[in-house]
């Protein structure tokens, strides 16, 4: 019920907006091709509007298509979207005056890899969510699950499902999700030792094939130059068969994202070998609120907390 | 079948600086294994895959022309890994060579003709080779006319510098070096590329114009030609790209349907009309 | 012929026994195609792998060859592996995309023995598709859930059995020792029943396709058709036909050796010059670059599309980009009757 308003908010909002000239552009998300999936979406004239949509398939973190553009935009924000925002403002890559942000509190979005498992291998042919049971029909099957246990853990243990900065609000704040941290696999791998956490890792980047969805699917990967493709020198190899190679990469990406990650997930959502990369960054984020106690993206004003002021006396 | 990936191992024999700006070495290199020299007959135009063990293979144009038997000439620029390890090397180094590959210019095509050879800046390379093998006794009366008409920035960047006097002083060659910015020394012409170009105004008649160049002189060279007469199927261009197999397998080098390694890298101007502006 | 569904793992077995068997393999419900040890490790019970099995003949990362630099000289030794191979329960529009695959690894003028080598001593033995995936469109392309194209052996599903049809010699050589019974009328008609059932679902138009991809160069239409890509390597990854590849020194003191890794051109640095140049410098161009190989450059070098169907970019994309949407759009673009 609630994704109908969203939606029908969403595209009056849109339509506005383009009407009265006040964005070129509207980035937001559209009805995928496949079930469950929703597809970024570009609406420059209005009576285009329609094409835009809310889902639980609004996976991807619009962000990651803000950073230095030329025009005026406007952009369909979930929580961890606006603090994607918020980071990049303050590095430069957004101008805050050339950007609407259209806050949506988000509920939540569904977990592919967790829908695959649960069907174990069978294809999935449609879906519906309603009242929060989801309901995946196959050729032969139907199968019900509460959505709880189909949310991505990023989803699950997020903070901050409430856009922290947003130029118009749509629908009602919700609460944080308190149950999150049992269906997260987070206490699982704080419980492993360090030998099983290595293996872990190195069991799940055997799988990587260095297609870099990871990193490009990132609002904070912008580097001109990514320390991968450096050949002088040359950091690491560029085999996806040397599986400590591909560790590496990963435990290097989470340092360069440490306090802008707003752990999102995006990139874990991305892999389309299905690697467990949330448990790389999340601990990343924790560790920098833990030490620092800044987490990113909640506030415009807080300075990163290495950034130090250039002294000019 | 042949493995057309490994290299033929060369010893490099001389070890030249080209330019005053130290940018530009030229290598001589000989085959360690006779069988592989057979093996690379080369044409005026085509490149090799010169590699340094543990740094990689980068492709240059073939500078020396097969009437220069027993030995192979590059003309490399320092841009990255390989070229920088190349030009560190001293002679007596090792490395290898893949080739030779890509199309050469059509020389049977240009017997009987007239040419005008326009070159600029280390683009030059594979236009010394064309150069040397129709001044060769055995093939001169084969071709018309030859006129050379190659610019560079300033007299220390131009290349072949000692070759270039002899040039000169031929009569079966009519060279025009020429530089944006002289110096005391410089006797030569002074101006760009396509000035000299309209005032040398090779006629087009029974004429092939080869073109080698960065972009900006190519760019203001082919309408002097174009104003000259040349037909866009008399105007030979040589395309660069970046490359690693060679031998139009690994996808990188394409311009549309066409691998410059396999396809090129000559292609006449009529060809390279019909390509997408994506080089 | 027929051959009962618990026999597949004693088959399995005596094939180890002479070749390396590659079949899929389930990890965390996804299924890849691996190296089996024992006969019971195949799945046959599955849709498709998720990246290709292309790795058999062009794996992710290869040897070319080791060198080692001494006094004088340089020891070259060539990587190339001689191994005899099966790979078990391939999909038909992976078997079709070796085709494609010969034509650009055994061309007229430069062979690769590395692919060559591994094709030429390798035997596939095809699994139909009972229930083609709703993103399948393999049909579109010429090819077909039961299509025999570049398969040794074609196994048909019928319940408790296979439908077991032999295409080759090196087919019939696999089966030797085996003695599986003649299937009778029953049996055949079931298959020919199952093969006619077998409906796809998805499909495209690629009437016009070629005709607007000659002229469309410089449309403005692929700014739009570009616009979320991420410019990752999901769906080059996930490719049957892609064969991009970047090579490499790794080296280890005086030794090292050359090395071939999976690349693709949707990264911005694969066409970048040393001089800086970059003659695809947006993802724009490199995701028309993708598109024209695919569907128009190889058509024009080796008459055939460079794409099998299979659908696994569409399910692999991070921002759901979907091919047919793709091909739909340009022919669409401009009003082209189809």
């Amino acid at each position: 019920m609630f994704l109908k308003m969203l939606t029908r908010a969403i595209q009056e909002t849109a339509q506005r907006l383009l009407q009265d000239k006040e964005v070129d552009l509207v980035v937001g998300f559209a009805e995928g091709s496949l079930p469950l999936r929703n597809t970024p979406c570009f609406i420059r004239q209005p009576e285009d509007v329609q094409s835009l949509v809310w889902g639980y398939g609004c996976e991807n973190n619009l962000a990651v298509f803000l950073r230095r553009r030329p025009e005026k935009l406007a952009v369909v924000a979930k929580g961890c979207d606006s603090r994607a925002i918020v980071e990049l403002i303050k590095q430069n890559q957004i101008d805050r005056e050339k950007l609407v942000i259209i806050g949506v509190p988000c509920q939540g979005m569904i977990d592919r890899n967790k829908v695959n498992r649960l069907l174990a291998g069978r294809e999935l042919l449609s879906a519906q969510v309603n009242d929060g049971q989801v309901q995946l029909k196959g050729k032969d099957f139907l199968e019900t699950a509460p959505l709880e246990q189909l949310l991505h853990n990023s989803c699950l243990t997020c903070t901050h499902p409430n856009p922290a900065l947003y130029d118009i609000l749509l629908g009602e704040p919700v609460p944080e999700k308190g149950i999150g941290l049992e269906l997260s696999n987070e206490a699982d791998y704080d419980a492993k030792s360090p030998a099983e956490k290595q293996a872990y890792l190195q069991n799940e980047l055997s799988r990587c094939v260095r297609c870099y969805a990871c990193r490009q699917s990132c609002p904070m990967c912008f580097c001109e130059e990514c320390f991968v493709d450096c050949s002088a020198p040359e950091w690491l190899s560029k085999s996806s068969l040397n599986v400590k190679d591909n560790v590496f990469f990963q435990t290097v990406r989470a340092y360069h994202l440490a306090g802008r990650c707003v752990d999102c997930g995006a990139c874990d959502r991305a892999c389309p070998m299905g690697i467990d990369l949330r448990t790389l960054t999340h601990r990343m984020a924790k560790d920098v609120q833990e030490v620092f106690g800044y987490t990113a993206g909640v506030s415009l004003e807080e300075k990163p907390p290495l950034a130090a002021p250039i002294s000019l006396t | 079948m042949k493995n057309p990936y490994m290299p033929a191992p060369v010893k490099l024999v001389k070890h030249f600086v080209e330019t005053e700006d130290n940018l530009i070495h030229s290598f001589t290199f000989q085959f360690l294994n006779e069988e592989d020299e057979k093996a690379f007959a080369y044409k005026p135009g085509q490149f090799a895959e010169v590699c340094v063990f543990g740094k990689g293979e980068s492709p240059f144009g073939i500078a020396s022309s097969p009437t220069e038997p027993g030995i192979l000439k590059f003309s490399v620029a320092r841009v990255g890994v390989v070229t920088t390890a190349m030009h560190e090397m001293p002679e007596g180094s090792i490395l290898g060579v893949r080739g030779p590959l890509g199309n050469s210019y059509p020389m049977e095509e240009f017997k009987g003709k007239n040419l005008v050879i326009i070159g600029g800046g280390f683009a030059f390379t594979t236009l010394r080779s064309t150069i040397a093998y129709i001044l060769d006794p055995k093939n001169r009366g084969d071709y018309g006319n030859l006129t050379v008409i190659y610019g560079a920035r300033n007299p220390g960047l131009l290349l072949y510098k000692d070759e270039l006097a002899e040039w000169e002083k031929r009569s079966d060659i009519n060279l025009v070096a020429t530089v944006d910015r002289g110096d005391e020394n410089w006797k030569g012409k002074v101006g760009f590329v396509p000035a000299m170009t309209k005032e040398t105004a090779p006629s087009a008649e029974n004429t092939y114009a080869v073109v080698c160049g960065p972009p900006i002189m190519i760019k203001f060279t082919l309408p002097v030609l174009e104003e000259l007469g040349f037909p866009p199927e008399r105007i030979i261009m040589s395309l660069e790209n970046r490359m690693k197999c060679g031998i139009g397998m690994c996808g990188r080098c394409n311009v549309g349907n066409k691998f410059v390694c396999k396809d090129g890298p000559v292609f006449t101007l009529a060809q390279l009309k019909t390509m997408p502006n994506e080089y | 012929m027929l051959l009962k569904k618990d026999q597949v793992t004693n088959w399995l077995n005596k094939l180890m026994q002479t070749y390396q068997v590659f079949a899929p393999e389930k990890e965390d419900n996804s299924f890849y195609f691996r190296q089996i040890s024992s006969g019971d490790q195949a799945i046959l019970d599955y849709n498709n792998s998720s990246i290709p099995p292309k790795e058999v003949f062009f794996p992710r990362s290869e040897k070319l060859f080791c060198y080692r630099t001494e006094k004088g000289g340089v020891q070259l030794t060539e990587q190339i592996g001689e191994e005899k191979k099966v790979v078990f329960g391939i999909r038909p529009c992976d078997a079709k995309s070796f085709l494609l695959l010969d034509k650009v690894f055994n061309g007229d003028q430069y062979v690769d023995p590395y692919y060559l080598n591994k094709r030429n001593n390798t035997a596939l033995v095809g699994l139909g598709c009972n229930q083609p995936a709703a993103a399948c469109f393999c049909a579109s392309l010429g090819g077909g859930p039961f299509s025999q194209e570049g398969l040794d052996i074609l196994l048909t599903d019928i319940g408790d059995q296979y439908l077991v049809e032999v295409i080759t010699e090196r087919g019939r050589e696999l089966l030797s020792g085996m003695d599986l019974p003649v299937a009778g009328q029953e049996a055949q008609a079931a298959a020919r029943s199952v093969k006619e059932d077998a409906a796809l679902a998805s499909a495209v138009d690629l009437g016009g396709l070629k005709y607007r991809l000659d002229v469309n160069f410089e449309d403005p239409i692929w700014n739009e058709i570009a616009e979320k890509c991420l410019g990752c390597a999901a769906c080059t990854y996930s490719c049957p036909t892609c064969h991009c590849f970047d090579i490499v020194d790794e080296v280890a003191g005086k030794e090292g050796c050359r090395v071939r890794n999976w690349d693709a051109c949707m990264f911005p640095q694969f066409t970048l010059h040393g001089s800086g140049h970059n003659p695809r410098p947006t993802g724009k161009e490199r995701l028309r670059q993708r598109v024209m190989h695919k569907f128009k450059y190889f058509v024009d070098n080796y008459g055939a599309t460079a794409c099998v169907g299979c659908g696994r970019c569409i399910a692999n994309c991070p921002v759901n980009l979907d091919i047919r949407q793709v091909i739909e759009q340009i022919g669409q673009a401009g009003g082209v009757q189809q």
